[in-house]
């Protein structure tokens, strides 16, 4: 059977971390292929012909009405039966920073409580405007939930990586909703305090700015669906590929290891897919 | 079906743990700029639709569209002010905010995007507006005054709506904004057969900036008989121009478009010296030929000047172009929206170099008032607060929603920019150097018959004069037309689509739309194939009813010309509408020697290519230099220099920008790796942006930037060197490859010609002449060729005796090679026991430094004159930065930064600060100055860096030559501590440097 894992990274209206998402993608052994949304929608491409869908960053369709809304609504209403398909497929699917936003939106994020139920594109939480009212660039510290079914985050503890967004804050309605993502371990990765010792740091209280840096409920930065193949956060992973894209490398002793912390997410999908084969 | 309005209203809901930011921050930002606390704010967004749907069809869909179903309440032909689940007590005052007809409204066309995948039948358009509800205001607050601070009048309406006429029902509504209706006029004759008077009236009242020599060789065109015959046959005016013509002149004669006082001739006179001579453009002699020679000496200057921007070879597969620009004069009017268009149109620039290039990396640098401005400000004038919120925020949109980061600028202020403030847009492009088909890509090559297409916006009444308004004074009466605000996600999807067309070879020429619209455009590319016919009925319009000369020199935005072989027309226009961008194709190339403009079958212009663009005629100026004479600045005695320290840590030019910088985006792309904060919080100073573009390869990319105008107070030539200098040194600090560096020179100047409104016009002439000498002596000696460039020369407000000129002020950027990004380095102390060395000699060179102004805003002292940084020795210079950038590239030096502002105390604090950590340092023997002048003094050519102990020796061997001194070492402490021999001269905590540094610039009016 072939080893071939093919990638699809949407680009279109706004998307702008397309080629750095590919790029990765490529890094760890997929073949990425930059599909532009009308392709898919105008029927010249299929996401069928795909083993992985990425949704990146960006400003898709200048996140006017609020951050990933109108791509969302292109997924969900012009991609409505091809998306469901490859969910029910089993396929792996990663949003982020605008991706992310954008399968929110669109529904599949977090999805129905019960991993058996079909994909139903009913929104149950959003991303909004962060506490201080700025897009802001800064480096942030994310845990991971070691129990998660997240088949992305298999296995990675704490990495650091930037956050890029004026959007961020993950909201629900009510605290059972969060306890019920929380208790199937589907809150995936949070913003933690840098100092708590690796595998300690994820707490449900409000971490200060800028540790938190959007004043997330329960500091979560990506959260996955009952599956563990639907996978998002606002964190870009992509963007710490390599050791020099650190900003202290300078004082870090690097010899020849200069793989960056965020790779490891991309190659758990790729793995992920040659297993099931 | 019947066309309808229906509005929607959105508000964030207040149930638990959902809140309304946008009104927070507006209570912040009225907090931080103006020290008034208005109070809870609460924000509605109005959205009107005008379709052939109505309320109760788009009802159901409010949420799918316009609200969020978790986070907002929306709903339709409601007024959610008035609605008491929302608003239980009427807010005290309500602000509604709305655009005027015909300014671009984003949000409403991502609105109508979103609309129209539900509602798809029929033509829609969206309006939106924006309520601020002030629940309770303090009593006495000025509505007008605070109305005014939420929107500008030259582009946007409001309307206030108090809680009295909310509880008596008295409340109005925004309405779509309606365009007056407007009938196409027939092209006009004008008649130039008149008196001289006349000429400049005609020239004064139409805008067209134009001077008397200039109007009179426009008329004498006519007067031939040869124009005459051919015009007769091309079916035009024989004997006059049509309006059409003489806009289309104007637009590509004017001092934006073709640099008129850098191509004049110049009488100079130096009064120090007895020089007198004449120069024969300052352009050719000291920026082009400099760089020409140097093209000689190097094989990676691929293409110079002559395009959109300066492309360089970087490797074998791949070459990097960069421009900067400015948008000043729009900035000033329309702080938000004239910084977008500077920085998405500079973007298209590069777009527009050779055959597309991608832009991957903005920089930013912005010249402003005071932000704690307190004294006199003319009534038309922005607070500089509102010119730096509005001018950030316009650029931060443009970069972040165009995915190119931000990675290298600076914030500069003074009082002389609160009459027109800079604000300058520089992009870096990367593109293959060869194409599948193998065609270079930096080489336009299109032929006749190569079809023209109009890609991306449409044409409107906006942007009309923005060449010729440019090249004007800013006065009261400035038009709003000149105004425009970007649509990046318009652009961006224009950029995705040309760059898909560039690698399927689709293109053979193509350039921007920028100054002079359609007219500049493809009358420049018309110059390769010696003609051109266009059909402007063809063009795509915002309104109808533009006459043709606005349809040629509008300058609506996001719009590039493109030239298509015609085998590759369906092609194109296929990618086209699969990236939804419209492509039109608007003129056919041609070789007949004619710009050929028809609106249908009419002919409306007809100007031979050689008048259009060599017919201006040379200026004539004269230059005097006499040396200012400033008031010695003389150092106190007994000032405590650690309160000094504190002090100029948060003086607006030295204090930190992060709050401000961090909401750019400067990591979009995956590829920096300088940023701009380093250090151990991440926010100590970045020297130079370092990327490394190909994603996986390590091979570097500096950008780095100088910029120094106090020093013109005493000498523009010196301003001029320090620049550069300072450009060199940031890119130095992370190790750029001395051997391959290239540099933008963007000159801003008050006008320089002499005349009843500028008296004063021979002096400042003459501080040109010497800036541009200087740039030729410092280029040529750093071998730095200039690749591209730019002069905004009417940087003035108002009318003399009160007319307020900026300095005269050069930016130079600087684009280089990295050998590999692994080993460079950044300005934070690492670690305890590293040496601390100071590369470069410091002299008694305080004049016009920052430290001079300061003491004299403060009170201490009456004079800033004196010796300002000399460069005497650039090439030894050189040699010492080879050696030092060898040294990082290396792996032996991991520390380094650049003395600028404020000297080597500041140096040294923001090293400190950035690592968190102590210093301990003696500056004893690094220079001949008293000690005032040795922690202050701005002498240029100086670099701090600090080694390990272990790398020491070899480091010290490796600078062989170079004037090197050891001055202290990284203590464990978290003090700097500076000693002078026996004598301590400054103790400091470094969190409390820290605390100064940051908070001066902050100005988010905290969270919470």
């Amino acid at each position: 059977m072939s080893q071939d894992v093919k990638v699809c990274v949407l680009f279109g209206f706004g998307i702008n971390c397309d080629r750095e998402t590919a790029a990765v993608f490529e890094m760890v052994g997929g073949i990425s292929e930059r599909i532009h949304v009308n392709r898919l929608v105008q029927g010249e491409r299929s996401l069928s012909e795909f083993d992985i869908l990425a949704v990146p960053g960006g400003f898709s369709f200048g996140d006017h009405l609020g951050s990933g809304r109108l791509l969302g609504n292109r997924l969900r209403f012009a991609l409505r039966e091809q998306l469901q398909q490859f969910v029910t497929d089993g396929k792996p699917i990663i949003g982020i920073c605008n991706g992310f936003q954008a399968l929110v939106k669109t529904g599949l994020l977090p999805g129905p409580a019960d991993a058996s139920l079909e994909p139903d594109l009913v929104q149950r939480a959003s991303l909004t405007l962060n506490n201080t009212g700025r897009y802001e660039d800064r480096w942030v510290t994310l845990e991971f939930d070691s129990e998660s079914p997240c088949i992305w985050t298999k296995g990675i503890q704490r990495i650091e990586c930037p956050v890029r967004h004026g959007e961020g804050r993950y909201v629900m309605p009510t605290e059972q909703d969060l306890d019920n993502l929380q208790s199937s371990h589907l809150l995936a990765v949070r913003y933690v305090d840098p100092t708590t010792p690796v595998g300690e740091g994820i707490q449900d209280e409000l971490l200060p700015f800028p540790m938190s840096p959007n004043g997330s409920m329960r500091n979560i930065a990506g959260i996955c669906d009952s599956t563990g193949l639907v996978f998002g956060l606002m964190p870009h992973p992509e963007a710490f590929y390599s050791m020099w894209l650190h900003p202290e490398h300078t004082s870090m002793d690097l010899d020849d290891d200069w793989e960056g912390e965020g790779l490891q997410i991309f190659r758990n999908a790729v793995e992920y897919v040659r297993s099931q084969r | 079906m019947s066309v309808q309005d229906v509005r929607v209203e959105v508000t964030p809901l207040q149930t638990e743990g959902m809140r309304d930011v946008l009104g927070d921050v507006v209570q912040r930002q009225l907090f931080a700029d103006h020290g008034i606390d208005v109070g809870k704010v609460r924000s509605i967004r109005g959205y009107l639709i005008r379709s052939t749907y109505s309320a109760s069809e788009i009802e159901p869909h409010v949420q799918d569209i316009f609200s969020d179903p978790i986070i907002e309440f929306g709903a339709t032909n409601t007024s959610l002010l008035e609605d008491q689940n929302f608003f239980p007590i009427p807010p005290s005052l309500t602000v509604t905010v709305g655009f005027k007809p015909g300014v671009t409204d984003n949000p409403g066309a991502a609105a109508n995007d979103g609309f129209k995948v539900l509602f798809p039948e029929g033509e829609s358009t969206i309006s939106t507006y924006i309520s601020y509800a002030f629940l309770e205001l303090p009593d006495g607050t000025d509505h007008t005054w605070l109305a005014s601070t939420l929107f500008n009048g030259l582009i946007e309406k409001s309307i206030l709506t108090t809680k009295e006429q909310l509880e008596t029902n008295q409340a109005t509504h925004l309405t779509f904004p309606e365009r007056p209706t407007i009938v196409r006029q027939a092209p006009a004759i004008i008649n130039l057969e008149v008196a001289d008077e006349e000429l400049v009236r005609l020239s004064n009242e139409g805008l067209l900036a134009l001077n008397l020599n200039e109007m009179q060789t426009i008329r004498d065109h006519y007067r031939d008989e040869a124009t005459r015959t051919a015009r007769t046959n091309a079916g035009i005016s024989p004997d006059a121009p049509t309006d059409v013509e003489l806009e289309c002149l104007a637009q590509t004669w004017s001092e934006h478009c073709k640099h008129k006082i850098f191509a004049s001739k110049i009488h100079h006179v130096d009064t120090e010296t007895n020089e007198d001579t004449t120069i024969d453009s300052l352009f050719k002699t000291h920026i082009m030929k400099p760089t020409h020679d140097m093209a000689k000496e190097v094989d990676w200057l691929l293409s110079v000047f002559h395009d959109n921007s300066g492309v360089i070879a970087w490797n074998d597969d791949w070459s990097i172009c960069m421009k900067a620009e400015t948008h000043n004069s729009p900035s000033a009017l329309d702080p938000y929206g004239g910084a977008m268009t500077g920085i998405v149109g500079v973007n298209r620039d590069i777009l527009g170099t050779g055959l597309g290039a991608r832009p991957i990396a903005n920089t930013d640098v912005f010249c402003f008032g005071p932000p704690d401005w307190t004294g006199e400000l003319p009534s038309t004038l922005f607070h500089p607060s509102r010119v730096l919120r509005g001018v950030h925020a316009g650029v931060r949109v443009g970069g972040n929603e165009s995915g190119i980061p931000t990675i290298n600028g600076s914030i500069v202020f003074d009082e002389r920019y609160i009459g027109k403030p800079l604000v300058y847009c520089g992009t870096v492009g990367l593109m293959p150097r060869r194409l599948a088909d193998g065609r270079e890509s930096h080489e336009k090559n299109p032929t006749p018959g190569d079809l023209v297409y109009m890609v991306g916006g449409r044409v409107g009444s906006d942007g009309i004069h923005g060449a010729t308004f440019s090249s004007l004074e800013l006065t009261d009466e400035s038009p709003s037309s000149a105004v425009q605000i970007g649509d990046p996600i318009t652009q961006k999807k224009m950029m995705d689509m040309l760059l898909e067309a560039r690698d399927a070879c689709l293109i053979t020429c193509t350039t921007d739309n920028g100054a002079g619209g359609l007219s500049s455009s493809i009358g420049e590319m018309a110059e390769y194939t010696n003609g051109c016919e266009i059909d402007l009925g063809k063009v795509p319009l915002k309104q109808q009813g533009l006459s043709s000369w606005e349809i040629l020199v509008s300058e609506s935005q996001e719009r590039m010309t493109v030239a298509v072989s015609p085998k590759d027309k369906d092609a194109f226009e296929a990618l086209a509408n699969l990236h939804e961008v419209e492509a039109t194709q608007v003129a056919t190339f041609t070789d007949t020697g004619y710009f050929h403009v028809k609106h249908g079958e009419e002919t409306v212009a007809y100007l031979p290519i050689t008048f259009l663009h060599d017919g201006v005629p040379q200026l004539e100026l004269e230059s005097e230099w006499i040396p200012p004479q400033h008031e010695l600045f003389i150092a106190p005695t007994g000032l405590d220099q650690s309160k000094l320290l504190m002090e100029m840590l948060a003086r607006p030019n030295i204090a930190s920008k992060e709050t401000w910088v961090r909401q750019y985006d400067h990591e979009v792309i995956a590829q920096t790796v300088v940023k701009p904060f380093v250090g151990v919080e991440r926010d100590g100073p970045g020297d130079a942006g370092l990327i490394a573009p190909i994603h996986g390869d390590s091979q570097g990319l500096v950008i780095s930037c100088g910029i120094a105008p106090r020093y013109s107070d005493i000498d523009a030539g010196a301003m001029v060197a320090a620049s550069i200098d300072e450009a060199v040194r940031n890119a130095v600090c992370v190790g750029v490859d001395i051997d391959k560096m290239a540099g933008l020179d963007n000159f801003c100047w008050p006008d320089p010609i002499e005349s009843e409104k500028t008296p004063d016009g021979k002096f400042k002439l003459a501080q040109l002449v010497r800036a541009n000498r200087e740039l030729e002596r410092v280029c040529r000696a750093y071998r730095l060729p200039c690749v591209s460039g730019k002069d905004s020369m009417k940087n003035d407000y108002g009318v003399w005796p009160n007319k307020i000129s900026i300095p005269p002020t050069m930016l130079f950027s600087l684009f280089g090679n990295q050998p590999d990004v692994r080993k460079t380095a950044t300005s934070n102390f690492k670690h305890h026991g590293e040496r601390i060395y100071l590369v470069g000699t410091t002299y008694d060179e305080l004049g016009a430094s920052e430290v001079a102004f300061h003491l004299r805003e403060r009170g201490e002292v009456s004079g800033i004159g004196g010796q300002v940084p000399l460069l005497e020795n650039p090439e030894g210079q050189l040699e010492v930065y080879r050696k030092l950038s060898t040294a990082i590239q290396s792996g032996l030096i991991r520390t380094a930064h650049d003395c600028s502002e404020g000297g080597l105390a500041i140096a040294l604090a923001e090293m400190c600060i950035g690592g968190r950590c102590g210093a301990f340092i003696d500056i004893d023997g690094i220079g001949p100055g008293d000690a005032f002048s040795r922690l202050w003094s701005e002498s240029l050519g100086r670099i701090v860096v600090s080694v390990e102990a272990e790398h020491e020796v070899a480091f010290v061997e490796m600078m062989e030559g170079a004037d090197l001194h050891l001055i202290g070492m990284v203590s464990a402490s978290s003090e700097l501590l500076i000693e002078d021999g026996y004598d301590t001269l400054i103790q400091a905590d470094v969190e409390q440097l820290t605390e100064s540094w940051k908070g001066a610039l902050d100005m988010t009016g905290a969270i919470e």
